[in-house]
């Protein structure tokens, strides 16, 4: 009885384990979507600014809309009435379809600032000279048909500041508008822009938004039916991609699992064995999940997709069990024997996807702990829990036994491999197509006709894109403001030599304390503009008294509080100060999004040519490719040194130098030939190949050890073969299934590991030790 | 000039009866319809001469005495209408469609503006721009119009319907003889207005 319960402890501790592993997985782990989660935290400043940017920033929570399908007056009509629906939501920020571009409270503000705002007000404001030219000025727009809209100004503002500070603001133009609304120049859309509370790249938050704008339209009274909603914006492009990766994942992971259960099943014509083989695959998963969790709080829905394809490599541990069952030995016996190969395979595999967890990207660190922990618990699994699992009575169809000449034929041929080698790095020395993809957008899902929708659009509406920034940096925000505010007259040249088509510079709005102060202390006091007045109106037909308004407030202007970012909170215009304004923990940022950028390497040249101090150009697509490119380096540098890692275990493992050579080059040779094969389709490599490689890494040496089992012998060395042959064959089904995908990724990751383990294979074969005794 | 260009009608009117008959009779022959807002703005339009020259008085409560300007009407079918000040400065609005352009020698300015952010203004626009082109329809779609008098003496009062166009306008008085505008006056809410001399036969690009 004791030595029964002995016997089955390890499948009791199993499910105990397993048990807790699953409640753990449905009960406490949390599952996270937002890309944002997985990027790094920068190391320099300009990449700190960067991704924090594209964490929050507004460029990423800007939505651009548009009304289509009806004639203008409808699209203008359904314009207002979406706008008035949209913003009760309270889901945005901001809701604008060129209606009322300022509210009443921030007009209110800015009148009553209006001295310290102006940029006229300078020494000699109030002379009587420029009194005199103002109120000319104002007899003017008396007589104007305008008259009635700025009648009421004059009295508090006989120079006309306010009329100014919005003229100097409305700089920018906006689309041309009909009937009150923004609408393209051909009358076919009326355009719209929100800004989400959510973040662009939290793809659930934005779905449920993106929903809710569709109700919304849907909804809309008296709506035309033939009126169209057209939405674009980052956004919409996070929440398309997770809809076009999961419904490919679901048919690809159908139609690659239906395969492989098909193809075990003709291989052993035993289901007891297809569902047992599915216990160390299910175990490194849970354990690849929890440890994950536990380390970082959290696990990524990429990782948890990426490192299940990463962990098909541990479905070829209970296939090399099952290959070498035969009548005579036990599953218990027959996992004994092969265990020294198979814990070989296991560790070298777990150096290769080390290299993941030190690259320091937080993306591939999650991806590393999942590989790594997944592929011990599997293998554990598969050395102590399946083989008490394997019925006794098994015995397994004879293993045709043509394959051992076969491959003898095959390793004839052994100097091909490292011609291979060589054939593919010439291949790469002179190919055309860059070895290295620098090019991130290249990656992305999004269809070829939504990227010219979110063009076109964000040309109507004048949107900046996401890409161009100007940055000004300083330890305060007074410093960013005065350092605006030096660099105001350069912006305004730029745009004047077409280098740019628009800015957004917070100085613009908010003048800094020390502009706003130098401004009151140059306010004379009231005796003196009473004065000046007085002589400015000599012969003027103004009632008398009329100015009493514009002497109080001149007063009232002396002694005034100045206005700080932060007295516009809670109105359209603070949320764009918020957004032009950015505070980073110890400095200010003033981020100056760029419009219609012609010459980037220019414009960087001129930047760069101001020697304005904190002010830099950034290209957000250049730096957050430069960024990658980072980590791919460091990836690739830890890469190669965990194969040395390698090299040193195998060397101790195998207890010789000489068998290297076999174990090794095939498994080199195959990523050199498959990265050539890539390239000369046209691929350029990508960190998601270079994880991929690490895959093929793992499975290269897993066959190169089985190949060179030193039992090689007779029917073992048959079963040995026909175990590989399966490992591989299941590999390249799953692989090959994936690179029909359209999402590039996929693409990449299925070709990158269905070639290299065809290569693997082929290659060992090719270099395998000579059987020990030939003729059996 | 005017009663040259009646009598020319007049008799091409006949001559018209005579070739075609009676059934061209109830278009051509104006005289005898009744006296509506439709037939003023039809005669209006009918009559409007390219380019009119203008006396505008502009009393204001901001002022002691008013403020007088000279200047042009200028009428380009079919939706264009300039109104250019000559004295005693030279400023321009030129009405395009729903765009404004507005040009200050003075004030060295150059700026277009759309209408549709100035719904006021838009119906103050739509008053002139209606009446010179025979649009009774969308005049009375802006304005609640009374006509009173007679064809030779006639008053036309508009008062804006629209909550925008009331906050400029209280109303616009037009008052004339046949086709001829003679005095617009428009008074603002706050009690400002202004009144507008148009004279005949001063016309022609003669100033500019």
């Amino acid at each position: 009885m004791i030595r029964r319960f002995g016997a089955i402890a390890p499948i009791v501790l199993w499910v105990a384990a397993m048990a807790c592993g699953l409640w753990l997985v449905t009960a406490r782990v949390s599952v996270h979507s937002e890309l944002a989660d997985l990027l790094p935290e920068g190391t320099t400043a300009t990449q700190r600014l960067l991704l924090t940017q594209v964490r929050t920033g507004i460029a990423g929570r800007i939505l651009l809309l548009a009304i289509e399908g009806g004639e203008p007056d409808a699209l203008a009509q359904a314009s207002r009435e979406f706008v008035q629906r949209l913003r009760a939501t309270g889901q945005f920020d901001v809701v604008g379809n060129g209606e009322q571009a300022l509210a009443k409270p921030d007009k209110e503000l800015l009148f009553r600032s209006r001295y310290l705002l102006s940029r006229r007000v300078g020494l000699d404001a109030f002379s009587v000279d420029a009194l005199r030219h103002g109120l000319e000025q104002r007899l003017d727009d008396l007589r104007s048909p305008l008259a009635s809209l700025i009648k009421e100004t004059i009295p508090g503002d006989p120079t006309g500041e306010f009329l100014g500070i919005l003229t100097g603001w409305s700089g920018q133009e906006g689309p041309e508008k009909y009937r009150g609304v923004w609408m393209s120049g051909d009358h076919a859309r009326a355009l719209l822009v929100v800004e989400t509370r959510a973040a662009g790249f939290d793809a659930d938050a934005q779905a449920a938004i993106q929903q809710e704008i569709r109700t919304t339209f849907e909804t809309v009274p008296g709506r035309p039916a033939s009126l169209r909603l057209l939405m674009s914006g980052p956004g919409v492009f996070a929440v398309e991609t997770k809809r076009r990766i999961e419904a490919e994942v679901w048919w690809l992971s159908t139609a690659a699992s239906t395969l492989v259960l098909l193809f075990l099943f003709a291989s052993y014509r035993s289901v007891t064995l297809v569902l047992l083989s599915l216990i160390p695959l299910s175990t490194g998963i849970v354990a690849g999940i929890v440890a994950v969790d536990g380390w970082f709080g959290f696990i990524h829905g990429i990782t948890l997709g990426f490192g299940i394809t990463l962990l098909g490599i541990v479905d070829d541990y209970p296939i090399h069990l099952f290959s070498h069952l035969h009548a005579r030995g036990s599953a218990p016996a027959v996992m004994r024997a092969i265990w020294p190969t198979m814990r070989l395979g296991v560790l070298t595999t777990v150096i290769g996807f080390s290299s993941l967890l030190l690259a320091g990207f937080p993306a591939l660190a999650q991806l590393g702990l999942f590989a790594v922990t997944g592929l011990i618990a599997a293998a554990l699994t598969t050395h102590w829990v399946l083989p008490l699992c394997v019925p006794a009575a098994f015995t397994p169809q004879a293993v045709p036994r043509g394959i051992v000449p076969a491959l003898a034929q095959l390793a004839k041929a052994r100097w091909l491999v490292p011609a291979a080698a060589i054939l593919a790095t010439f291949a790469l020395l002179w190919s055309d197509t860059p070895l290295w993809q620098t090019d991130l957008a290249s990656l992305s899902p999004v269809p070829e006709d939504g990227k010219r929708l979110d063009q076109q659009l964000r040309q109507e509406l004048g949107a900046p894109d996401v890409r161009d920034l100007l940055v000004i940096e300083g330890p305060t925000a007074e410093d960013v403001l005065q350092r605006g505010e030096a660099v105001m007259a350069q912006l305004e040249q730029l745009r004047a030599d077409g280098m740019v088509a628009g800015y957004d510079l917070v100085s613009t709005y908010l003048p800094s304390r020390r502009s706003q102060q130098a401004r009151q202390q140059a306010l004379p006091e009231r005796s003196v503009v009473a004065a000046n007045l007085q002589a400015a109106l000599v012969g003027l037909p103004f009632a008398p008294g009329l100015f009493a308004p514009f002497l109080d407030a001149v007063e009232a202007a002396r002694t005034q509080p100045v206005l700080e970012r932060d007295a516009f909170q809670g109105t359209a215009l603070g949320m764009k100060l918020a957004a032009l304004l950015v505070e980073q923990p110890g400095r200010w940022t003033a981020v100056v999004p760029l419009r219609g950028v012609a010459d980037r390497s220019r414009l960087g040249e001129a930047v760069a040519g101001w020697q304005a101090p904190g002010a830099a150009y950034v290209d957000l697509k250049e730096e957050s490719n430069r960024l990658m490119t980072a980590y791919r380096d460091r990836t690739v540098a830890v890469a190669a040194w965990g194969l040395l890692a390698i090299a040193v275990v195998l060397v101790v493992g195998l207890r010789s130098i000489a068998v290297l050579w076999p174990v090794l080059m095939p498994m080199m040779s195959a990523l050199i030939v498959v990265a050539a094969l890539l390239n000369v389709a046209g691929e350029s490599l990508s960190l998601f190949h270079i994880a991929t490689f690490l895959l093929v890494v793992g499975l290269g040496l897993d066959y190169a050890l089985f190949f060179n089992r030193p039992e090689g012998a007779g029917d073992e060395r048959a079963r040995t073969l026909y175990g590989l042959l399966v490992c591989s064959m299941t590999t390249i089904l799953v692989f090959g299934v994936l690179a029909c995908s359209t999402i590039p990724v996929l693409h990449a990751i299925g070709m990158t590991a269905a070639a290299g383990s065809f290569c693997c294979l082929l290659f060992g074969g090719m270099m395998a030790e000579k059987e020990t005794s030939p003729d059996v | 000039m005017i009663f040259g260009r009646l009598l020319h009608k007049a008799l091409t009117s006949a001559a018209l009866v005579l070739l075609l008959g009676g059934a061209a009779l109830a278009g051509v022959d104006a005289p005898s319809a009744p006296w509506t807002v439709e037939a003023l703005v039809a005669l209006l339009k009918e009559q409007r001469e390219p380019s009119m020259a203008f006396e505008e008085a502009t009393y204001s409560s901001l002022l002691t005495e008013p403020l007088k300007v000279r200047g042009q009407l200028r009428f380009t079918p079919p939706t264009t209408m300039e109104k250019a000040i000559t004295d005693p400065f030279r400023e321009r609005y030129v009405i395009e469609g729903e765009r404004v352009l507005f040009e200050s020698e003075r004030k060295k300015i150059k700026r277009t503006i759309s209408l549709e952010d100035y719904p006021a203004l838009r119906s103050f626009v739509a008053a002139f721009r209606a009446s010179f082109t025979g649009d009774a329809a969308q005049l009375q779609h802006v304005y609640e119009t009374t006509l009173d008098g007679t064809r030779r003496q006639w008053t036309l009062l508009l008062r804006p319907r629209e909550k925008a166009g009331q906050s400029m306008v209280d109303y616009i008085l037009f008052t004339g003889s046949e086709g001829r505008v003679a005095t617009i006056a428009i008074r603002s809410p706050d009690g400002d207005r202004s009144v507008m001399t148009l004279l005949p036969g001063a016309s022609s690009g003669a100033v500019r």
